[in-house]
C-alpha cells in the first residue's frame, strides 16, 4: 500500500561526474511527516531534497509521490499541487513588490492574460493578504521585495508556499543564511504552518539542536547514505559525534 | 538614535531617486505620444497611402531590380564589377583605419588634462590653477565634436577639401574624436592610483610618470575601445561617402541615382562582408589582448 | 616583448600603411580651399542670431527630436519582442532554442549590420519619399542594436528565482513576467535612453532622405553659403543633444538600484 505515503525512494543512485552524491538511497515517508535532514555538508542532503522536488533526476532508482512515480506526472502544475520547494532567500525576484512574489504560488492555476493582469490588478489579493498575515507581514503587501530583510523575505517565500498550498514542503537550508534569532523565529513558522496545513516537512539543516528542537524525525546522511533514521528521541549523542567525526577523519587522510 | 536617521535620510533618497524615475516614465510616454501625433497629424504621414497599388507595384519593381530580373547580367555575376567593387571596399577599409588612427591621435593628445584627477592634481602629482581651464576647455571639444553627427562633419569638409578618401576620414574622425576622448578620460579617471604613487615616492618626474605609471595602465582598456569604436566606423564610412567622400558610399549613390540596382545588391554584399570581417578581426584582437 | 606590444605594433603599421593610399599634395584641396575654411572658423564665433532663424531652428530641433523618439519608441517594440525570441528563454533546450538562437540573432545583427541611413535609403527608393521611411529605417537599425542587447540581458539573470517559479508550476510565459521582465526591466530602459541621443544624431542625418529638421537646414545653408546660420542650427543640434544625454545620464544613474 502506498496510500498514506508522501515519498517513496528506492535504490536512488546520482553520481556528479567522479562524484558520488548518493549511492542506491531508499527511504519511505508518512504523510504530514517532519522530518530533518541532517549530516556534514557532501553528504547529499541537497541532492535528495532537489530529486524529491523534481529538479534533478537520478541515475537509476525509482521515486514515488503520493503513489505516482515521478516521470508519470503529466504536468508541471500536477507536480506543483504535490510538492513546493523553499530554498535561501535568493528565490524571490527583488524587483517586484511583496505582493506578486506570493501570488506567483498561484500562478499554476492561472493563464497567461490573467497573470499579466495581476501585475497591474493584483488578483486573488484576499489570498495573498492572508497568506502575509500568516507569516505576519500583511503591511509590507505593497513594499518592494528588495527592501525587506533576509528574515523578512525567507517569509514571504513561505507565504508563497501557502498561496501553492502543495500536500508536500521541501525546504533546503532554510535558516542557513540568518542569525540564530531570526533562525529559530523562521524554523518555528515554518513547522507551525506545515501542521497547520496538515502538510509534510522536509528540511536540511545544519544544526542539531534545531533539528532536534522543531522536528519528529532525524534522518542522517553520510557520504550519500542514510546513516540513521530515527525518532528524534532516539538520537544519542554517541550516533551524532560519529556521524560528524567520521567527516574529520576523512579530512584527515 | 543616529542610525534611525541615517535610515530615514536613505529611505527619503530612495523616494527622490524613484520619483525622478516616475517623472521621467511620463515625461517619455508624453514625449512618444505627441511625436507619434505630429508626424501623422503635422507630417501627415499616413499608413493607407504605404500600402496603396502603387506603392506595392514600385516595392515589387524595386525588390525585382535589386536581385537582377529582367537584367541580363546581373553586376553580382559579373567578374569586373566585381573587381571594382572590391576595389572600393579596400578604400573603404582604408577610410576606416585612418579615421580611428586620427581620432586616436587626438585623444591621445588630450586625455590627460581633460580626466578629472589630472584637473585636480591627483594624476600628475602636480597642482595648477590653469588645469581646471584646460579641463573645461578640452571637455567642451569632445562634446562639440560628438555631438555633430559624422555626415554633417563630412558635408562642412568637403567644402574645404575635395572629394575622396582624406575627407571622408576626417569627417569619421572628428565625431570619434569626442566619443573616444569622453570613454577614454573615464578610464583615466577610474585608474588604480596606487602604482603611480608609488612611483612618484620614488622620485619619477611627473613625464615619467605619465609614461610608466599612467599609459601603460590604461593602454588595454583604450586598445578596447578603439577596437570598438572602429566596428563602429566600419558601419558609417558608407555614410559620408553619401556627400563625395569615396568608398563604397559614393558608389551606393551614383548607382542608387542611376538605378542601377543590382550595382546596389554587390555593393551591400561587399558592405555586409567588411562589416562581419571587420567585427571578427577586432574580436580576434581583444581576444589576443587578454 | 609580450602579446600587447605586438598589438600595438601591428596596429599602429596597419595606420602608417592606409595613409599611403592618400595623394599627400595640394591637389587635396579645393582651390580657395583655405579661404573658405577661414571664413567657416571666423562665422563660428559669430552665428546668426536673428529672430526668424532662431524661431526656424527651434522649430526644425522639434523635427529631428520628434523623428528620434519616433523611431526609437518603434525601436523598442520590435527590440523587445526580438530580443526576448533571440534570447531563448521561451524555449525548451534542444532544438527550438537553437533555432531561435540562430534565426533571430541573425535577423538582429543582420539589421544592425546596415547602417540606418542605407536603410532609410532603401526605403525610399521601395516606399518613396514618407516620413515612414526614416522612422522605419531608425526602428530598424536601432531595433536590432537593442534586440541584441536585450537578449543578452536577458540571458545574464540569476538562475535561483527563475527555478523556484518553475519549481511552484509556472509556465515558460509565467517565468518570462514574474521573473525575466521584472528583472531585467530597468537595464534595458536604461539601454534605450543611452541609445536615444545616438538616435537623435541619426534623426538628424535622416535629411539627405529628404526629412526636414536640422540636418536638412545644415545642409540648406551649406548650400548657400551662408555659414553663419550653419553654426546657429549645429549649436541647436548640440545643445539638443547634449540635453538628451544629460536626461538619459540622470536616469541611468537612477535606475542602478
Amino acid at each position: 500500500m502506498t496510500v498514506n505515503k508522501m515519498f517513496v525512494l528506492k535504490n536512488i543512485s546520482k553520481t556528479y561526474g567522479e562524484m558520488r552524491a548518493l549511492s542506491s538511497l531508499s527511504l519511505i515517508v508518512e504523510k504530514g511527516e517532519m522530518i530533518a535532514l541532517i549530516g556534514p555538508s557532501g553528504a547529499g542532503k541537497t541532492t535528495l531534497l532537489n530529486i524529491l522536488a523534481n529538479t534533478i533526476l537520478p541515475d537509476s532508482g525509482e521515486v514515488i509521490v503520493d503513489g505516482i512515480t515521478l516521470h508519470a506526472y503529466k504536468s508541471t502544475k500536477q507536480f506543483a499541487d504535490k510538492v513546493g520547494m523553499i530554498r535561501q532567500q535568493f528565490d524571490l525576484v527583488g524587483h517586484l513588490k511583496v505582493i506578486h512574489n506570493v501570488l506567483a504560488g498561484r500562478l499554476k492555476d492561472w493563464g497567461f492574460f490573467k497573470a499579466l493582469l495581476s501585475l497591474i490588478i493584483p488578483q486573488d489579493s484576499k489570498i495573498a493578504e492572508s497568506a502575509l498575515e500568516k507569516v505576519g507581514l500583511k503591511d509590507k503587501l505593497y513594499e518592494r521585495t528588495s527592501s525587506l530583510s533576509g528574515g523578512e523575505q525567507q517569509r514571504v517565500a513561505m507565504a508563497r508556499l501557502l498561496v501553492q498550498n502543495p500536500q508536500a514542503v521541501l525546504a533546503d537550508e532554510p535558516v542557513a543564511s540568518l542569525d540564530p534569532v531570526r533562525a529559530k523565529d523562521i524554523l518555528y513558522m515554518l513547522t507551525k504552518l506545515a501542521s497547520e496545513e496538515q502538510q509534510t516537512l522536509i528540511a536540511s539543516l545544519h544544526s542539531v539542536e534545531y533539528a532536534r528542537k522543531y522536528f519528529k524525525r532525524i534522518i542522517a546522511l553520510q557520504a550519500g547514505r542514510v546513516y540513521f533514521d530515527l525518532p528524534v528521541e532516539k538520537v544519542t549523542e554517541e550516533l551524532l559525534s560519529s556521524l560528524y567525526s567520521l567527516e574529520e577523519e576523512k579530512q584527515h587522510e | 538614535m543616529e542610525q534611525y536617521a541615517q535610515k530615514k535620510v536613505d529611505f527619503m533618497m530612495l523616494k527622490a531617486k524613484l520619483n525622478f524615475i516616475k517623472l521621467s516614465l511620463i515625461a517619455a510616454a508624453l514625449l512618444i505620444l505627441i511625436s507619434w501625433l505630429f508626424i501623422f497629424i503635422v507630417e501627415d504621414a499616413s499608413i493607407s497611402a504605404l500600402f496603396s497599388a502603387k506603392n506595392a507595384l514600385h516595392t515589387k519593381q524595386f525588390f525585382q531590380g535589386l536581385v537582377g530580373i529582367h537584367e541580363e547580367q546581373p553586376a553580382f555575376f559579373n567578374i569586373e564589377s566585381w573587381k571594382d567593387a572590391l576595389s572600393l571596399t579596400y578604400d573603404t577599409l582604408m577610410i576606416s583605419i585612418i579615421a580611428i588612427g586620427f581620432s586616436a591621435i587626438g585623444m591621445l593628445l588630450t586625455v590627460i588634462p581633460a580626466a578629472r584627477n589630472a584637473a585636480e592634481g591627483t594624476l600628475t602629482l602636480s597642482r595648477k590653477w590653469y588645469n581646471w581651464l584646460i579641463f573645461g576647455f578640452i571637455r567642451c571639444i569632445y562634446v562639440f565634436s560628438r555631438s555633430v553627427p559624422e555626415l554633417v562633419w563630412a558635408m562642412v569638409i568637403v567644402f574645404v577639401l575635395k572629394p575622396g578618401i582624406l575627407p571622408g576620414a576626417l569627417a569619421l574622425a572628428l565625431h570619434n574624436f569626442g566619443i573616444l576622448g569622453k570613454l577614454c578620460a573615464e578610464v583615466v579617471e577610474d585608474l588604480d592610483m596606487r602604482p603611480v604613487r608609488n612611483l612618484a615616492s620614488s622620485g619619477a618626474s611627473s613625464g615619467q610618470l605619465l609614461f610608466y605609471g599612467v599609459l601603460p595602465a590604461v593602454m588595454p582598456k583604450f586598445i578596447t575601445y578603439m577596437l570598438y569604436r572602429w566596428e563602429v566606423i566600419i558601419r558609417t564610412t558608407i555614410v559620408v561617402g553619401f556627400v563625395g567622400a569615396g568608398g563604397l558610399g559614393q558608389q551606393f549613390k551614383l548607382s542608387m541615382s542611376w538605378f542601377h540596382y543590382t550595382d546596389v545588391t554587390l555593393i551591400l554584399i561587399c558592405y555586409l562582408l567588411l562589416v562581419g570581417f571587420v567585427d571578427l578581426f577586432s574580436e580576434g584582437c581583444r581576444r589576443l589582448q587578454k | 616583448m609580450n602579446k600587447r606590444s605586438y598589438l600595438s605594433t601591428i596596429l599602429i603599421i596597419v595606420f602608417l600603411f592606409s595613409l599611403t593610399s592618400i595623394q599627400w599634395n595640394k591637389e587635396l584641396f579645393h582651390s580657395g580651399g583655405g579661404e573658405t575654411l577661414l571664413q567657416i572658423i571666423k562665422s563660428l564665433f559669430q552665428p546668426d542670431l536673428s529672430i526668424s532663424t532662431l524661431l526656424l531652428a527651434l522649430k526644425s530641433a522639434w523635427i529631428t527630436l520628434a523623428y528620434a523618439v519616433t523611431g526609437i519608441s518603434l525601436a523598442l517594440l520590435i527590440a523587445f519582442i526580438l530580443g526576448i525570441l533571440a534570447s531563448g528563454v521561451l524555449f525548451n533546450s534542444g532544438f527550438g532554442r537553437w533555432l531561435s538562437f540562430g534565426v533571430f540573432r541573425g535577423t538582429l545583427s543582420f539589421m544592425r549590420a546596415i547602417h540606418e541611413l542605407v536603410w532609410a535609403w532603401l526605403f525610399v527608393a521601395a516606399i518613396g519619399l514618407s516620413p515612414f521611411a526614416a522612422i522605419f529605417a531608425l526602428a530598424i537599425a536601432y531595433g536590432g542594436a537593442l534586440g541584441r542587447v536585450f537578449a543578452d540581458i536577458l540571458n545574464d539573470v540569476p538562475q535561483e528565482p527563475l527555478n523556484a517559479l518553475k519549481s511552484s508550476g509556472a509556465s515558460k510565459l509565467h517565468i518570462l513576467l514574474y521573473a525575466y521582465l521584472p528583472m531585467t526591466a530597468s537595464n534595458m530602459l536604461s539601454y534605450t535612453m543611452y541609445r536615444f541621443e545616438c538616435a537623435i544624431r541619426s534623426s538628424a542625418i535622416m535629411s539627405f532622405v529628404g526629412l526636414g529638421g536640422l540636418g536638412y537646414q545644415i545642409q540648406l545653408s551649406l548650400s548657400e553659403l551662408r555659414y553663419h546660420e550653419v553654426w546657429t542650427f549645429m549649436f541647436f543640434l548640440i545643445v539638443l543633444v547634449s540635453a538628451v544625454d544629460l536626461w538619459s545620464n540622470m536616469l541611468r544613474k537612477r535606475l542602478i538600484l
